[in-house]
């Protein structure tokens, strides 16, 4: 699909029309340098109820002093996409409350995913002193025709006279390098800054240097539970912009590993949250079986975190001879797990009384701010890729999605664990009837997408994960865009905090399962 | 059991949720321990075949590896793990020079273990083994010099 | 039956035939510290293995097993590796409260120690109002807790800190009702009466129903007055990193670890000596024969097999259940646990009055 241009004028009032005729949810928001013809901006919309995609993108000729107008007071979720393109592209969203850098320190110099960026080390040397922190916002003036913008004011985000602690970067509950600074007033939390960027990589920017196999192996390192569903992204939007048709076995192979790996994932999710609560016990039991799962990785792919699995137009190798029974041995393992992790954990009162009604998202705050997966389903949104726009096998299997009401984090946790029950369905519907088969499709040693922009989507872990792909006909990309599960999640936060009290805040981050690779990526 | 929005309701109902926990517990006090003894069990324990812990060059049954130098590998590594130095041999029987592989050096510090080496390879002259007890000391240890 | 007041008494008339009056008493003094101390420590190095190990056992696991056979030396190599760690001094903390926080908690806790009847006769204080001053000594505990929070600099801590202060305070109330409802049932407030009395029947049979009432309140109590889980919040480590004593390293470290563990001891070993008989055997009226081999078991295996059999529940307890958050511990002491002490002592009272207990 290709994006409509307009411009930076119309911007505004057509976003605001398209929100009120159902476009709610912002599935991205790519940064993008056109060269000669300027900075620019694609907004991915989609009707959340409908799924009708819609594609727009504005552009914007002057280099030196890049300005769109902001949507993020029609999408709640563009306040972070925004700053994350101001970071990497320089583009100055007008009206923007807070645009800050997200990701890169607030000394570098430039912006690096711009084709113009001067790469010298002199200008963003190794720095060893620690970033200072900031703590002013500059927010822009609202403008309608864009040409106002000026710094309006600023501002103190938290002011001095507050009680502020750091949880993270380096912090038990955070689950890796993601920093808040909260302002508390007794055990409450008042105000929330978070601060990403402790793990960023710049993969996006490595994958405009990268030859296209040698990318999939960066996928696995954004999300490292969902490693088997990022490459299963990757490979289909390569696939479908080579127009290479795979077989029905890797079709049948790529599904279940899928799900084991969604599995692996919720079993991790459930025992880092009943950890963060601390219950260390059931923390324990979900790694004691998560290891079945790594166990069986390990043999079919060589790997039990990095797998390092698909590749374009099928799979590394071939499952192995006990693969079936082994994962249908496991599979009626883990159902009577379950049950002991609700007897331990879930419907323990002190879990309930915990996770009850504390940090409610509710349905129109999880569309707006484009909380998909399991947080979102919680809050009642059917957001779910494998129904919405099925792939792979997933519009032949039966299978229910798992939608709870409450939005609140006892749901949060219903739904993963539902979730872990639906998905050892979906593999025992299909582990039996693997067809004989091809698992790979030979293709050209050297990979060459045509020109254009090709975008696929998969349901990973812990949302939507996206593949945005501009080719200009080389073997690497011009343009490389991720969509992270996590980010979404996190810029929740800010509405889900207000109120809730410390111990809540572990309670929240725990229950919304983000991975901090995949925000910073 | 359903919980009772009374104050006994409310107690006998946690009560009961606390006890269902402890018998758990208390059940697992009593089973088979799962962990794994791992310098211990170095004799019994099992590795898949297909993991990837070092590279390694394959040699054939006259103890000569299967490698042209090509050069595929090193320019397929997006980490730049592989150096390859080449030399020309002159073969004595019919006098025509030939590249020859001269050293093969890996390092296992820089390697991601994405496999595109192996993959690429047209001789199948390199592969991934299981050793992976790698840790050392020197950093320099981990630069590996594979053919012998 | 054999008691240790023969030893005793024999080590006091030798003193006082070689020394003064005066000199006999200060060697004596120190002696009962020395052994004071010396319990204390080995106990406390038990007790962390036997968490290690019962806590693995919980969890599927095999816990240590690396040093010595079955990992026996493991609490040895721990206690070697925090001795020689550097104490460390913070900027701008408040260095003599600092400092003193740890020995404040020790000292409450080695204190309330020697007030525990291991044995007949083996027992430091012993006078008519020993519980009341076992209550009063394990209740300064709190001040070194909150002084540690203080003087560290730190917010995690002062968080941790003042968790600990509101937690630990509520919860004394708790512990004060039933060891007043076993004080309502015997009579007395003397230690060594009150196993004495037990001899012909645990407190916990006699005073049935409100005695196990009061035991399991006791118990919850006990566990949220040593911050162990799910009462963990003034250290709650996925919360506040260490809580309390986040800025404390090397032996300062040590000493709230080990006073952390002995308070778990003493709470066990109050119980099993207000509720469980302390060293006093099991008599099953009627069996005379058992109650006779009973007697060959000596007093000071009873009180430890009763108390570690505590401890072992509390551990249970500990690795089961999640961390509650403070507003819900709280409410749990306020709205539950008070109000059903007070109408179990009103029970017991009258159960007393009217003689219906046994």
């Amino acid at each position: 699909m290709t994006p409509t241009f307009i411009e930076t004028k119309e911007l505004r009032p057509l976003m605001k029309e398209l929100h009120s005729k159902g476009m709610d949810f912002l599935r991205d928001l790519i940064g993008i340098d056109w060269g000669e013809e300027g900075l620019g901006v694609i907004y991915m919309l989609e009707n959340s109820s409908t799924g009708e995609n819609l594609q727009y993108a504005v552009r914007c000729a002057d280099r030196e002093k890049p300005q769109i107008p902001t949507v993020c007071d029609i999408w709640k979720v563009a306040e972070l996409y925004e700053r994350e393109v101001y970071d990497f592209f320089g583009i100055e969203f007008t009206g923007h409350p807070d645009l800050r850098r997200l990701y890169l320190r607030n000394d570098w110099v430039g912006h690096p995913l711009r084709k113009d960026y001067d790469e010298s080390e002199a200008l963003n040397p190794i720095r060893l002193e620690s970033e200072i922190t900031e703590d002013v916002q500059r927010p822009y003036e609202i403008a309608e025709d864009a040409e106002m913008a000026k710094i309006d004011k600023e501002t103190n985000i938290i002011h001095g006279d507050q009680y502020i602690i750091n949880i993270g970067p380096q912090h038990p509950a955070t689950h890796g390098v993601l920093r808040f600074r909260l302002a508390l007033d007794g055990e409450e939390i008042r105000k929330i800054d978070i601060r990403c960027g402790y793990i960023h990589r710049g993969i996006e920017k490595m994958s405009e240097k990268l030859t296209y196999p040698q990318i999939l192996a960066l996928t696995d390192r954004l999300d490292y539970l969902s490693a088997h569903q990022n490459r299963h992204a990757l490979c289909m939007c390569i696939e479908k912009a080579m127009g290479l048709e795979i077989t029905e076995r890797t079709q049948y192979i790529r599904t279940i590993m899928d799900e084991l790996q969604r599995i692996d994932s919720h079993l991790l999710f459930l025992s880092c949250a009943a950890m963060d609560l601390g219950a260390i016990t059931t923390f324990i039991y979900g790694f004691r079986d998560r290891e079945k799962i790594l166990d069986i990785f390990e043999e079919v792919t060589g790997g039990r975190l990095i797998q390092n699995y698909n590749t374009i137009g099928g799979v590394q190798a071939d499952i192995t001879p006990g693969f079936a029974q082994k994962v249908k041995e496991y599979c009626r393992y883990q159902r009577d797990k379950i049950k002991e992790y609700n007897d331990v954990f879930t419907n323990n009162v002190i879990t309930r009384k915990r996770m009850i009604g504390v940090g409610r998202l509710s349905l129109a705050d999880a569309i707006s701010y484009g909380c998909t997966g399991g947080t979102g389903r919680a809050s009642g949104w059917a957001c779910d890729v494998r129904k919405r726009h099925p792939y792979a096998l997933y519009d032949k299997v039966d299978f229910k999605e798992i939608i709870y009401k409450n939005g609140d984090c006892y749901d949060r946790f219903l739904v993963r664990i539902d979730e872990i029950l639906e998905s050892i369905h979906i593999i025992e519907q299909l582990i039996d009837n693997i067809p004989e088969g091809d698992y790979k499709v030979k293709t050209k040693p050297i990979i060459r997408l045509p020109e254009g922009q090709f975008s696929a989507s998969v349901e990973g872990s812990r949302g939507e994960f996206g593949v945005f792909i501009e080719s200009r006909g080389d073997k690497s990309p011009y343009r490389l865009k991720f969509r992270p599960m996590g980010l979404p999640l996190v810029a929740s936060m800010h509405k889900i905090l207000k109120g809730a009290k410390i111990a809540d805040l572990i309670a929240i981050g725990a229950t919304l399962d983000y991975v901090i690779p995949d925000i910073d990526r | 059991m359903k919980q009772r929005n009374t104050y006994i309701g409310k107690i006998l109902f946690s009560v009961s949720s606390l006890a269902t926990g402890l018998k758990t517990t208390l059940n697992e006090f009593f089973t088979r321990k799962v962990t794994e003894q791992y310098p211990e069990n170095r004799k019994t324990q099992k590795i898949s075949e297909r993991h990837r812990a070092r590279l390694y060059m394959p040699l054939d049954e006259n103890g000569n590896n299967k490698c042209i130098a090509c050069g595929l590998c090193a320019n397929n590594c997006p980490n730049g793990t592989i150096t390859i130095k080449t030399k020309m041999v002159t073969d004595p029987e019919t006098g025509k020079s030939k590249k020859m592989l001269d050293e093969y050096t890996y390092d296992l510090g820089c390697c991601m273990f994405c496999q595109l080496c192996v993959n690429v390879c047209p001789k199948d002259a390199i592969a991934f083994n299981n050793d992976f007890e790698n840790a050392v000391f020197d950093r320099k240890k981990l630069i590996i010099k594979l053919n012998k | 039956m054999f008691s240790f007041n023969n030893i005793t008494t024999a080590i006091d008339e030798f003193l006082n035939s070689v020394l003064p009056a005066q000199g006999a008493l200060i060697v004596e003094c120190v002696l009962v510290a020395l052994c004071a101390v010396l319990a204390y420590v080995t106990l406390a190095i038990v007790m962390i293995f036997m968490e290690r190990k019962v806590c693995a056992a919980f969890q599927c696991r095999l816990g240590p097993m690396r040093v010595g056979y079955w990992g026996l030396l493991q609490v040895f190599a721990d206690v070697f590796k925090m001795l020689i760690k550097e104490i460390i001094s913070i900027n701008r903390s408040d260095r003599v409260l600092y400092n003193l926080a740890p020995y404040l908690v020790v000292m409450s806790s080695v204190l309330t120690f020697s007030c525990l009847p291991f044995a007949s006769g083996l027992q430091v204080l012993d006078f008519n109002i020993g519980v009341f001053f076992i209550m009063a000594a394990s209740s300064f505990g709190v001040l070194g807790i909150l002084l540690a929070g203080w003087s560290s600099n730190n917010k995690y801590s002062m968080i941790g800190a003042v968790r600990s202060g509101a937690q630990m305070i509520s919860y004394e109330l708790s512990i004060g009702l039933c060891i007043l409802v076993v004080v309502i049932l015997s009579g007395t407030m003397q230690i060594s009466e009150l196993v004495d009395m037990q001899r012909s029947g645990w407190f916990i049979f006699r005073g049935h129903i409100p005695a196990f009432i009061a035991f399991i309140i006791y118990l919850i109590a006990g566990n949220a007055e040593t911050n162990r889980a799910p009462f963990d919040l003034p250290e709650a480590e996925s919360e506040l990193t260490a809580g309390f004593h986040t800025e404390y390293s090397g032996m300062h470290f040590g000493f709230f670890y080990v006073a952390e563990f002995m308070n778990l001891f003493i709470v066990a070993g109050i119980a099993s000596t207000l509720f469980l008989g302390g060293w006093a055997p099991l008599y099953i009226t009627g069996l005379d024969a058992f109650n006779n081999i009973m007697d060959y078991i000596p007093g000071i295996v009873w009180f430890l097999g009763k108390t570690f059999f505590v401890i072992w529940l509390l551990m249970w307890v500990r690795w089961t259940f999640p961390r509650m958050r403070i507003d819900h511990v709280v409410s749990l002491e306020w709205k539950y646990l008070i109000p059903i002490g007070l109408v179990n002592l009103l029970i017991m009272t009258l159960c007393v009055v009217m003689g219906w207990t046994f």
